[in-house]
């Protein structure tokens, strides 16, 4: 009985179904050479295996490692963001999902709906930021109001639903940056808590010149924030 | 970080051993395993999560290593002789390395369709069925190759009969 080369070693690496294996056993029994042939091919995948293995185990370049993980190494332009940032993005997604709620539920209901130029506050939202005085106590709190640097009128509110910067255009009071509402809850009657320190650092950031005082709060709200 | 690209950073080091079984030296390795971790990245969207990462990269690798090599063309070839490598990695002087260094040469030695069939198997330890696979092949032609490539490597390490 001949064994093919190939079948010889595929039985040498136990790569063989237990029938064919056996016929190999077989033949091998019957002859030294093809033994010895077996052994042959053991040890040259060892001596193989062996001389490549410490490849593995060597420390992966930094340049290989940095295309999936840009913080394991120091790269000339750290890409590591500050602690706030990603605070800030977890505010935002927050807000997000506060938002797709409210959307959801209703959008002629909602404090907030979405336009053309973007999302903009509807019902007692709107009604707040377009009447309300600064400071005034409700469900509906503004904290602060300005003049961005493009001129348009910006309140900073908060609310049981978001709390948030709103900015007046021909359209309305839109929306530009937006955050889980710091507002708790009390039995029926809602009261809005103070922005966060966050929101005020954004105002600030949007702000050109003062925060409006109550006489040029009041003179803007007499001319529709416009 | 994403799982996927946690999971690439674990058979990152696989992949290196495996470049380096198909490579000329160890930067040319390295640049194909630079080559092969950008092309994965891009391809992402084709990985069927639930199968095998190490698999798809391997070919992945493959099929980049083939690109360069042919691109590079066979004249490298003519200047691979009988004492190419024999220095690789002689920087340090530790046996493992100067070992290396002798089975690398005799890997680049052997033709690219049997060097690939050698690495995936005796380097990389892949069962026949997997490394057919990657390498897109029948299993016949796997062996068939494999055997060659062993029968040479033999040969050449001083092993034959």
């Amino acid at each position: 009985m001949t064994i093919e080369p190939e079948m010889l070693m595929a039985y040498a690496d136990g790569e063989l179904d237990p029938l064919n294996a056996k016929r190999v056993e077989r033949a091998i029994a019957s002859d030294p050479a093809l033994a010895r042939e077996v052994e042959r091919h053991r040890a040259l995948r060892k001596r193989i295996s062996d001389s490549f293995a410490p490849v593995a185990d060597e420390q992966v370049p930094d340049r290989l490692a940095a295309l999936l993980n840009p913080n394991v190494v120091d790269l000339p332009a750290p890409k590591t963001r500050p602690i706030l940032t990603r605070w800030r993005e977890a505010a935002a997604l927050a807000a997000c999902l506060v938002l797709g709620l409210m959307i959801g539920i209703g959008v002629s209901r909602g404090p907030v709906s979405a336009g053309a130029g973007g999302l903009y506050a509807s019902g007692s939202l709107a009604a707040a930021l377009d009447d309300q005085v600064g400071g005034a106590n409700g469900s509906v709190k503004v904290a602060v109001s300005f003049r961005d640097k493009q001129g348009s009128y910006c309140r900073v509110f908060s609310s049981s639903a978001a709390d948030g910067i709103a900015c007046r255009d021909a359209s309305g009071w839109a929306l530009r940056r937006t955050q889980q509402g710091s507002t708790t809850q009390r039995g029926a009657y809602a009261q809005a808590g103070s922005p966060d320190p966050e929101l005020m650092a954004a105002a600030q950031d949007m702000m050109a010149g003062e925060p409006l005082d109550a006489k040029a709060e009041e003179a803007a709200r007499g001319a529709g924030w416009r | 970080m994403a799982a996927f690209e946690n999971e690439m950073l674990a058979v990152l080091p696989r992949l290196r051993r495996f470049a380096r079984a198909l490579a000329r030296d160890a930067a040319d390795a390295d640049d194909l395993c630079q080559m092969t971790v950008e092309k994965a990245l891009l391809a992402r969207a084709s990985w069927q999560p639930g199968t095998r990462l190490d698999s798809w990269m391997y070919r992945i690798m493959r099929n980049a290593w083939i690109d360069t090599a042919r691109a590079r063309g066979r004249a490298s070839e003519t200047f691979v002789d009988a004492e190419a490598g024999a220095g690789v990695g002689g920087d340090g002087g530790a046996e493992a390395r100067v070992a290396l260094g002798e089975v690398e040469a005799a890997m680049r030695r052997l033709p690219d369709e049997q060097r690939e069939a050698v690495a995936l198997v005796l380097v990389e330890g892949l069962a026949y069925k997997e490394a057919a696979e990657v390498l897109d092949i029948p299993m016949g032609t796997l062996t068939s190759r494999l055997v060659r490539g062993r029968q040479a490597l033999m040969l050449d390490l001083g092993e034959a009969a």
